[in-house]
């Protein structure tokens, strides 16, 4: 017989927060909301509110000195999840400015106590505490301490059965730590500016009781509220039996759209590979990609292109315009400069579960480095190896499109070191033939798979791509001025 | 906010052929329901910062309205309120009550929207009023 108590957990009713805090708010937990100011502590705290609090859940929201709640109220009935219908019946708010100012601190205490055993809500929220300890304590002989206050607030919340948070500004270096301690849920939230961009963060520092995502997740604050998008997760598949761990080598294969190059490819590409194309500006990279896309729609497989233009269609193919505006593919194009890659990463894999795509495209890697945020770019790569795990996860095949510069010095694939990451690569070059620029492309690699060797030459006739010959007869191809040898061969 | 559900709880809460003073007392309590509703929500501090523009702003059309001070407490005000409405002709303390409440819940939907503000007052515009919820009046 299992005697142990069963915790239940609450949705936040805030996208993506659920998933970081390891399924929802215990119920009857006591939190701290913490974070510098404009970080978007009330915000979160009204968007809990508003989506649990019902006339059989009642919620008590205690606002004390700081932000006016005339403002308070001004500002977050800007949100759509702001329901005035819901106040007095399930929500009820309690001013305790009054009291805190001419009050002190046992009283404040008292005041609180009583409005929870009068009302006795199942959510009790008090923005902030801080001010509520700051301004009692002016009463008071010396500072107040503030654990003490905490303490007795967190025993009587938790035994009249609320689930209780408590708002606070910025975590300082001389804030107590055993203030801290008394939480069974600690949120903390950030933002931070990077040149022109501004990022905000949220982090569970603590949850007691459930196994929480580790690390920082970034949010957005947009009309709906807050939406966290949580850091994409890698999991460690070491432990699980041999099989399950082997890489996901699959029989079928799909095809690219252009039936030579599945030729070159071995019979296409294996699904859930993820596919480097880097070439430089002008070899047709997007048209490839428009291809496997058509290719896909033609064949029932729903695809999704995730494009980062700074100017719209500008460089988005007609075929890729009317397959969008048809509903086809799906397109997740944005000229943010200030995205985050796990908000990417959420939208894409909503955009997945919604049209059961199975081929992404991602044009091109240039400009997603481009649209994210400065302070993530140096984790470009770190982030990015995740993005394609987590979409390998998910068993869709990927291509990626990479600007190559036009260096015929040296052999890259792209600027990001990440064609390791990839499991098959085609680069495109041009070369220079009888003072002509031609289009050469060739299949670097395909993993566990054969493939062809051969550089082959290629055009692109009314927006295909068609391959011609192995370029055979020449040498030197890919340092970009290649030697005939036919006629080399000739003169010996 | 409907002017005209202002204008008819004030004329029940005055009764039939009230005079002045029964029209000042009826724009009293009134507010003191009005008050206690709101007070919870926005605050003390609130509700006195609004009373005091509601009074600036329509003593401008009603000089029989007291102008508020910067001394003056909320009740020393409101007293006097009460008692200038009642030194009036009967239609002027009518009219003049009924631009002060209209003042005020055009400027609480200016400042927390019209839907709020009629949720939050909905319960003192009934046309009768159990006492019951009269007790939160100070």
């Amino acid at each position: 017989m299992n005697n142990k108590v069963t915790i239940h957990q609450l949705a936040t009713g805030v996208p993506g927060l659920d998933a970081i805090l390891g399924g929802g708010l215990p119920e009857f937990s006591f939190n701290l909301i913490v974070g510098t100011p404009g970080s978007g502590k009330t915000t979160l705290a009204h968007q809990i509110m508003f989506s649990l609090a019902t006339p059989e859940r009642p919620a008590l929201f205690f606002t004390v000195l700081g932000e006016p709640p005339l403002k308070m109220l001004r500002y977050q009935q800007q949100f759509s999840f702001f329901d005035a219908a819901k106040i007095n019946s399930s929500i009820r708010f309690v001013n305790l400015s009054d009291e805190v100012s001419i009050g002190n601190f046992q009283q404040v205490l008292a005041r609180i106590t009583a409005e929870v055993e009068e009302y006795s809500p199942a959510l009790v929220f008090v923005d902030s505490f801080r001010s509520v300890m700051l301004e009692a304590g002016r009463h008071e002989q010396g500072m107040l301490n503030l654990q003490q206050f905490i303490q007795q607030l967190g025993v009587h919340l938790t035994g009249w059965q609320a689930t209780t948070f408590l708002i606070g500004e910025y975590v300082t270096d001389s804030e107590p730590p055993p203030v801290y301690t008394v939480a069974d849920g600690l949120l903390s939230l950030e933002q931070a500016v990077s040149r022109n961009s501004m990022v905000r963060k949220l982090q569970v520092l603590k949850m007691r009781g459930q196994e929480t995502r580790p690390g920082m997740h970034t949010f957005r604050i947009t009309e709906d509220g807050i939406e966290v998008f949580p850091a994409a997760i890698v999991h460690d598949d070491s432990s699980r039996p041999h099989d399950a761990a082997e890489p996901r080598i699959s029989e079928a294969r799909l095809s690219m759209g252009v039936p030579e190059l599945d030729k070159m490819l071995g019979g296409g590409l294996p699904t859930g590979y993820s596919m480097l194309v880097a070439g430089p500006s002008g070899s047709g990279k997007t048209i490839l990609a428009t291809a496997f896309l058509a290719e896909g729609v033609r064949l029932g497989e729903p695809g999704i292109i995730v494009a980062f233009e700074q100017t719209p269609s500008q460089s988005r193919t007609r075929t890729i315009d009317e397959l969008v505006r048809t509903g086809r593919i799906g397109l997740i194009n944005t000229r943010a400069l200030d995205l985050s890659i796990d908000e990417i990463v959420q939208r894409l894999v909503d955009l997945i579960d919604e049209m059961k795509a199975t081929r992404v495209v991602i044009d091109s890697l240039s400009g997603f480095e481009l649209a994210v945020a400065p302070s993530f770019r140096e984790d470009f790569r770190e982030s990015l190896f995740r993005m394609i795990a987590v979409l390998a996860g998910l068993g869709v095949t990927v291509l990626m499109t990479s600007e190559l510069e036009d260096r015929y010095t040296d052999l890259r694939f792209s600027p990001y070191g990440s064609a390791f990451l990839t499991d098959a690569i085609i680069v495109q070059r041009y070369i220079e033939i009888d003072s002509r620029l031609k289009r050469v492309m060739a299949v670097v690699k395909v993993r566990s798979s054969a493939h062809c060797d051969e550089i082959r030459q290629y055009e692109i006739i009314d927006g295909e791509i068609v391959i011609g010959c192995p370029v055979d007869d020449y040498e030197g191809i890919l340092g970009g001025r290649p030697t005939q040898t036919v006629a080399r061969d000739l003169i010996k | 906010m409907n002017h005209e559900t202002i204008r008819r709880t004030l004329a029940q809460r005055a009764g039939g052929d009230a005079d002045a003073n029964a029209v000042a007392k009826a724009a009293i309590s009134t507010w003191h329901e009005a008050s206690a509703r709101l007070s919870p929500v926005i605050g003390g501090q609130g509700i006195d910062v609004l009373l005091r523009r509601s009074l600036h702003v329509a003593g401008k059309t009603f000089p029989a309205l007291p102008e508020p001070t910067h001394e003056a407490r909320n009740n020393v005000l409101l007293a006097n309120l009460q008692m200038r409405l009642a030194a009036c002709e009967t239609a002027l303390a009518v009219e003049a009550s009924n631009a002060l409440l209209v003042t005020f819940t055009e400027l609480m939907s200016s400042l927390i929207g019209e839907s709020l503000t009629e949720h939050l007052l909905a319960p003192i515009w009934a046309p009768s009023l159990p006492a019951s919820d009269q007790k939160g009046a100070p």
